[in-house]
């Protein structure tokens, strides 16, 4: 599903990913963790195609076709979902246009028709409904007073809405507290299945707690430096990355 | 052939110092052509119901049951583009509602060709009358120079909202309106325009009764080479009156988009709540925005707040609507949209609000 091949960025010129390799195969959860400063969040945004982070070498396919090449928005449209890290506030946007704006675009640029309000409305009541975010706070502008907890509730209501088919999270579990761990894990777990992928970026064990990993890299210095199942990040837990120290 | 020499107010003049008067300068008085040919106007009428009156170059046309005399009031303070809309006018639309009548909603739509053309509109609401009154503004691709006043009563619980269009792309539009207002009488507007070309438009209340309240809120859109300057001065002339002026400006192209804001509250006005917001947000580096609070407060015991900001659109808000599907120039006119949404809000009666939006969302997703 998603083939990363020596991959080099910079952010500011100041390289940041030095030759990572990775594959996300589709039924598959992948977590990267690593220490402060290892590029994990330049990865998300390299794969999400931000402005300001550019690739030097290397190569990126998603599905087959050369993800590097594509705009952000039709990454997105291919199947591809970022959870932000600090999801983005937008006065004066209410939840409910922003999704029905970005599913109707992305159905758009894939040739299907738009979804209808009856059929949008019923399909975000339930989500909305699974995840603990009541339609009043979908009828806000997006994010906007939103605690750190309803942002992320908000990002696993998009992640559901938008047809994804990999999830690239980062550090989706930063700032919450355990029961809004709890639902979040479990969007990430009601995500799962054979056809979809997810890239968990996180900086702790205790997310894995609740989504078992089929893999667990660590990431330093810009690479995967080292690969296991779930035991490793019990290990990376425990001792910390000073192994992995350059 | 140019007319008379005019004298201008100059960029010296503090007031007009963002006014681009240019095109006044070039036409002076000379009339407009001769021409019996009717322009395409269908699509500057906004598309709500309610009666309709079409001015081309300062001449009514087809029949009309309104009163087309220019009856400006005489009595109000000099001013330079004014006096002269008031010399040279010869039509006009003259609106006295009795009292408790409901005049429903009239649109004025002012076409100007070559030329300079001048005209007024009078508007009297004896207490308890309301009206909603849309003046717009458009042009035959042509140069030109479209000069109007508005005058305005309104009598204790009087009602008048008005919504000015500016939709040329030519030439230059000055308009002004003088409002006054007693007790308990509400006037709300909203001035948008979308211009390729000049603008200028003043709006001069004044609050003489206690309870009376006033919303001058305005969007400026400017594209190409446009020059959209307006000038507000909201006065607090007795205690306990109330305003909100919002402003958003959106600088594309080479435009340059301006605001001079200004509220007066009088020495004895106590308990004045007025409100001022202007915001600009600039689109592309070769445009300019100039926004200026002017706040003259000689009472002690007011509410006056006000903010003041001039931006880019957030990268960060457009990258997360990106990532989500939404590709970059939509994007752009979702979050510009979003950005005047708070001046449009004014306007709450539909289908009029509804009509409005469409215009300035459809304006957006062209340009951004």
């Amino acid at each position: 599903m998603l083939k990363i091949e020596n991959l080099h960025a910079t952010v500011a010129e100041k390289p940041i990913l030095q030759g990572l390799t990775l594959a996300v195969n589709a039924g598959e959860v992948h977590a990267i963790m690593g220490p402060n400063g290892a590029g994990k969040s330049t990865l998300a945004y390299v794969l999400a195609g931000r402005e300001g982070y550019d690739v030097t070498e290397g190569s990126v396919s998603f599905d087959g076709d050369d993800l590097l090449a594509l705009a952000p928005h039709e990454r997105a449209a291919k199947g591809l979902f970022l959870g932000f890290q600090y999801p983005v506030e937008i006065p004066g946007v209410s939840n409910l246009l922003f999704l029905r704006t970005a599913l109707n675009a992305q159905k758009k640029l894939r040739g299907q028709p738009e979804v209808s309000g009856a059929e949008f409305m019923k399909a975000i009541r339930t989500e909305s409904e699974a995840l603990g975010l009541s339609m009043d706070m979908l009828k806000r502008p997006v994010n906007v007073g939103f605690s750190g907890g309803e942002k992320k509730r908000n990002e696993a209501v998009q992640l559901a809405m938008l047809g994804t088919k990999l999830a690239i999270l980062d550090e989706t579990d930063s700032g919450l507290d355990i029961d809004a761990l709890k639902v979040v894990a479990e969007g990430i777990n009601r995500f799962r299945s054979p056809e979809r992928g997810v890239l968990l970026i996180t900086h702790y064990q205790r997310l894995l707690d609740h989504v078992r990993p089929d893999f667990v890299h660590v990431l330093a210095g810009g690479r995967i430096v080292e690969t296991g199942g779930p035991e490793l990040a019990l290990r990376l837990e425990r001792d910390g990355y000073e192994r992995h120290a350059a | 052939m140019k007319g008379d020499i005019i004298e201008l107010p100059t960029r010296h003049d503090e007031a007009w110092r963002w006014a681009d008067l240019r095109h006044a300068h070039d036409i002076g008085n000379t009339l407009p052509p001769a021409n019996d040919m009717l322009p395409e106007i269908d699509q500057h009428w906004l598309d709500i119901p309610g009666l309709r009156h079409l001015t081309v170059a300062g001449h009514p046309v087809g029949d009309s049951t309104l009163n087309t005399t220019a009856s400006p009031d005489r009595t109000l303070p000099r001013h330079p583009l004014a006096d002269l809309a008031a010399a040279s006018a010869r039509s006009g639309a003259t609106l006295h509602l009795a009292a408790d009548e409901d005049g429903g909603t009239i649109q004025l739509l002012h076409i100007g060709t070559a030329g300079a053309a001048h005209s007024v509109t009078r508007v009297e609401l004896s207490a308890g009358a309301r009206l909603t009154l849309i003046e717009t503004f458009a042009d035959e691709r042509r140069d030109h120079w479209l000069n109007h006043r508005m005058d305005a009563f309104l009598g204790e619980g009087a009602v008048l909202v008005r919504i000015v269009r500016v939709k040329t792309a030519h030439g230059l539009v000055s308009e002004r309106g003088a409002v006054s207002l007693a007790s308990n009488a509400r006037f709300t507007q909203l001035v948008i325009a979308s211009a390729g070309s000049a603008l200028r438009s003043e709006a001069h209340v004044t609050l003489d009764g206690a309870h009376a309240h006033a919303v001058v809120n305005g969007i400026l859109l400017g594209d190409g080479h446009a020059a959209l300057d307006a000038l507000t001065k909201v006065e607090h002339r007795v205690p306990e009156t109330s305003s909100n002026q919002t402003f958003r400006l959106v600088a594309a192209g080479q435009s340059q988009v301006s605001i001079a804001g200004g509220i007066s509250v009088a020495r004895h006005a106590q308990k004045t709540d007025a409100e001022q917001s202007l915001k600009a947000l600039v689109l592309k580096r070769t445009a300019a925005a100039n926004l200026k609070p002017e706040l003259e407060i000689y009472a002690d015991d007011v509410k006056c707040a006000h903010g003041c900001t001039v931006g880019e659109l957030d990268k960060g808000a457009l990258f997360y609507l990106q990532s989500r599907g939404v590709p970059r120039l939509q994007a752009q006119a979702l979050l510009t949209q979003a950005f005047v949404a708070d001046a449009l809000g004014v306007i709450k009666e539909e289908p009029l609000h509804s009509a409005l939006d469409r215009e300035a969302r459809a304006w957006l997703e062209a340009r951004t």
